[in-house]
């Protein structure tokens, strides 16, 4: 782990026991990254603010479920962002369902197998990503990165519904074969 | 693979895992993926697989500075509420915090009226702050005695875990935890305040008991999961 990602852990662990000032820097050093999350995928500001607030309120009330040694604590961070902005895209507003949204974020724990440095993994993503044909990738970039459904990616990309499901159900098996290799 | 429309169904759940960590599906089939995730470790398997790939395309989201508005507002939404409801609210709120922790426990602190106290104003209320935790049976009631500077921990009921110790610590505002000891669960036990403590000790002072190696946290710091934590508030 860098200098960086240790003290992003060691503050998450210190909001556990309810360290404001841990919390104001958190805050300070992650939000750039989480807005920037909440207004991809919401692409409206007022939208993207209103969520990042309520991203950190969840960050403060369950900091206490950050496992270090597992996902590295940006990509928990980015998780949680990233899960209650397709939250509000899926209801237009978070659906309050904390059992459900308290495992999107204890499934992004611990994971054995994350031990890979952060660009290995990145380039092997890349790597796979780049063996399906170029709209099947994007489509999955859209999926992560704009949070488009189904329905909008078949919209986007001027395809049948079904189609769009076939398409991608297939290039997600080869991209997990890819990365599982 | 397949040329049909129809995915062979060894892989429907490797699909589904993608497609739900993606965000693909429409909200009632997430919904229900989600509700067979509760049930389904090979599925939660999957889904961690993909998760754990998937980041790696974080970088794709450019930073932003956010709004200078955002803070303020969630520090007021977090922290400059009043106590609505006490103990009860406060129960509520902290059991939705720590479902993962390993015991469940509740603190409560109160400050005894009667007792002579070194500052009446820090203590002219009861305090109290209550915490939950799913997964033990553990429940602790913490009460502060000004006149003997302790605080006296009742077990209502608690289990040790084996090669294990609960450690007690006490966080003023923005100041790093500071250890009050190693605490048993499976009896009482009165805790004195060392006057640096003491001297910050009242409303707002939170008390948080975590899991520890043996005979305490090695490094002056908390370590391990929070098992309980409560911040004194007025009733």
């Amino acid at each position: 782990m860098g200098t960086d990602t240790r003290e992003i852990a060691d503050l998450i662990a210190r909001c556990a026991l309810r360290d404001r000032a841990a919390f104001q820097d958190l805050y300070g050093r992650t939000s750039a990254k989480l807005y920037g999350v909440t207004l991809r995928i919401l692409k409206d500001r007022a939208e993207a603010e209103e969520a990042l607030q309520e991203v950190y309120v969840k960050i403060w009330q369950r900091a206490d479920r950050y496992v270090p040694g597992g996902f590295s604590p940006i990509s928990w961070l980015v998780a949680v962002a990233r899960n209650h902005a397709l939250d509000v895209l899926r209801a237009r507003k978070p659906q309050g369902d904390d059992i459900d949204v308290a495992l999107d974020v204890a499934d992004a724990g611990p994971d054995p197998e994350q031990s890979a440095a952060d660009r290995d993994e990145r380039s092997r993503i890349d790597r796979c990503l780049g063996q399906l044909d170029a709209d099947k990738a994007d489509a999955v970039r859209g999926a992560y990165l704009d949070g488009y459904s189904y329905e909008e990616l078949a919209s986007r990309h001027k395809v049948p519904l079904n189609t769009m499901r076939t398409w991608l159900r297939r290039s997600l098996l080869k991209l997990r074969e890819c990365l599982s290799a | 693979m397949s040329d049909d429309a129809n995915i062979p169904g060894e892989h429907e759940d490797e699909l589904l895992a993608a497609e739900y960590a993606l965000g693909l599906l429409t909200p009632a089939e997430h919904a229900t993926v989600g509700a067979r995730l509760r049930a389904d470790p090979a599925l939660r398997a999957d889904l961690r697989f993909w998760r754990a790939r998937l980041a790696s395309l974080d970088w794709g989201f450019a930073e932003t500075t956010a709004p200078a508005a955002v803070w303020p507002r969630l520090e007021r939404r977090l922290f400059a509420e009043p106590a609505r409801g006490g103990w009860w609210n406060s129960l509520a709120l902290w059991r939705a915090l720590s479902a993962a922790a390993l015991a469940v426990a509740v603190v409560a602190i109160g400050i005894d009226l009667a007792m002579p106290r070194p500052d009446p104003n820090a203590f002219a209320a009861q305090l109290v702050a209550a915490l939950s935790a799913q997964g033990s049976d553990v429940n602790v009631v913490a009460l502060y005695n000004a006149t003997t500077g302790q605080v006296r921990l009742t077990t209502i009921s608690g289990t040790a875990v084996a090669d294990k110790d609960y450690e007690l610590w006490a966080i003023e505002g923005s100041n790093p935890p500071r250890s009050m000891g190693v605490i048993p669960v499976t009896q009482n036990v009165d805790v004195k305040i060392t006057p640096d403590i003491l001297a910050g000790f009242g409303p707002g002072t939170t008390l948080a008991i975590s899991l520890e190696p043996k005979g305490g946290s090695k490094t002056g710091a908390p370590t391990g999961p929070v098992v309980a934590a409560g911040k004194a508030a007025r009733i």
